[in-house]
């Protein structure tokens, strides 16, 4: 690990508010940016910076969820039920990590960034699921007041199992490369669990404080995780998504989306090169 | 904000208190945490890294990964006073998790 000097804390703290400030624009948890930069720019072993990035994640969730309390749009119930899948996933995610070979773990990151590049392409122009307002919640729905369309929104939940098993693999793939695992748990609830995409969004990033605290607990007792490290980008990824959501009323979504995807391909061209290396 | 249509279903008014409760904590533990990271890293960056610096910064990170943490016992205390014990074995469940997590970092 390199040793603790300013220039490196400033430039943790500036890549950890660039990665916030681009990440919370466009509703993602800002660690798909922060690990390429650690690792790839930084030279940080892949592992460290996953566990620094875990952190900004828990921080990040914590602050958003703090945020949002109050207008339910978080479904608590259906988050816990989630979690008992996205914890279990982190767990093995955690476990595992260590037989996984530096360039594996670059190869499996590119190809979650083209999967999440995927996901945010064929969400360009689609607004969200038709929902039908005589619904019962029932058990683990939902009812929130959605703001952009000025009416009270209500969803029930379907197809629980296949929820579970998105929310299982996204913890998987979060402690196993630092990401909050938002892109596999949003469109999954949202497509096939029928939850309108805020309330994924809101109830995803709720649950991922509780998924990144087992991965990163269990680096930082491997001792993949330097306190001093990770202070900057936790610090830095607040004020940098503080700065992105003020922004995120300027700037336009679609030109957002595609600067978003063509950074994601070539975060996954430099992660193969690398990994090949 | 339709308070009515939403309190109607499965205990929701109980809801909206819990989710204010879990909201306050959650901010305070990230506020919490921020500060000693801030000094700490402070402290790292004026000083040459002492002893109080490095507990400092852990006291950061360990009040960070508790914050979400103590959110699930907050959920359990929660679900049990309300006598909902399908959601009390949950959050117990996550919170093994949580558990089996730590001991597996610090397991020698």
């Amino acid at each position: 690990m390199p040793s603790v000097t300013l220039p490196l804390v400033v430039i943790i703290f500036g890549s950890g508010a660039m990665a916030g400030c681009v990440g919370s624009m466009l509703g993602l948890g800002g660690g798909v940016f922060l690990v390429p930069l650690l690792n790839l720019a930084l030279g940080f072993p892949l592992r460290t910076a996953a566990a620094i990035s875990l952190c900004t994640v828990i921080a990040t969730s914590s602050s958003v969820s703090a945020g949002r309390a109050g207008t339910q749009l978080i479904n608590l119930r259906l988050g816990m039920v989630l979690e008992v899948a996205t914890v279990a996933g982190s767990l093995l995610g955690g476990l595992t990590a260590h037989l996984f070979s530096e360039a594996a773990l670059q190869r499996l990151f590119a190809v979650v960034a083209i999967l999440t590049a995927i996901a945010v392409l064929s969400r360009i122009h689609r607004r969200n699921v038709i929902l039908d307002p005589s619904v019962q919640p029932g058990a683990l729905g939902g009812r929130f007041f959605d703001e952009e369309i000025g009416a009270t929104v209500t969803y029930r939940v379907k197809r629980l199992p296949v929820g579970l098993a998105a929310s299982f693999a996204a913890g998987n793939v979060s402690s196993l490369l630092g990401l909050g695992g938002g892109i596999l748990k949003v469109p999954a609830l949202n497509t096939w669990c029928g939850v309108p995409v805020r309330a994924a969004a809101a109830t995803s990033a709720f649950m991922i404080g509780v998924t990144a605290t087992g991965g990163a607990i269990i680096y930082y007792g491997h001792g993949d995780l330097p306190a001093a490290l990770a202070a900057p980008a936790v610090l830095g990824v607040q004020l940098g998504s503080w700065a992105g959501l003020r922004l995120a009323e300027r700037v336009s979504a679609r030109w957002l989306k595609l600067l978003l995807v063509g950074i994601l391909l070539v975060v996954a061209g430099l992660m193969f090169l690398r990994s090949a290396r | 904000m339709s308070r009515e249509g939403a309190t109607a279903q499965n205990g929701a008014d109980g809801d909206r208190v819990f989710e204010l409760a879990v909201g306050r904590l959650l901010g305070i533990g990230v506020a919490l945490s921020s500060i000693c990271l801030a000094a700490g890293l402070a402290m790292t960056l004026v000083t040459a890294s002492s002893r109080a610096t490095g507990a400092l910064l852990s006291t950061g990170l360990w009040l960070l990964m508790a914050t979400p943490a103590a959110r699930v016992v907050l959920s359990a205390v929660s679900y049990a006073r309300r006598r909902d014990w399908l959601f009390v074995s949950l959050t117990l469940i996550v919170f093994l998790e949580l558990a089996a997590s730590v001991v597996v970092a610090f397991r020698r």
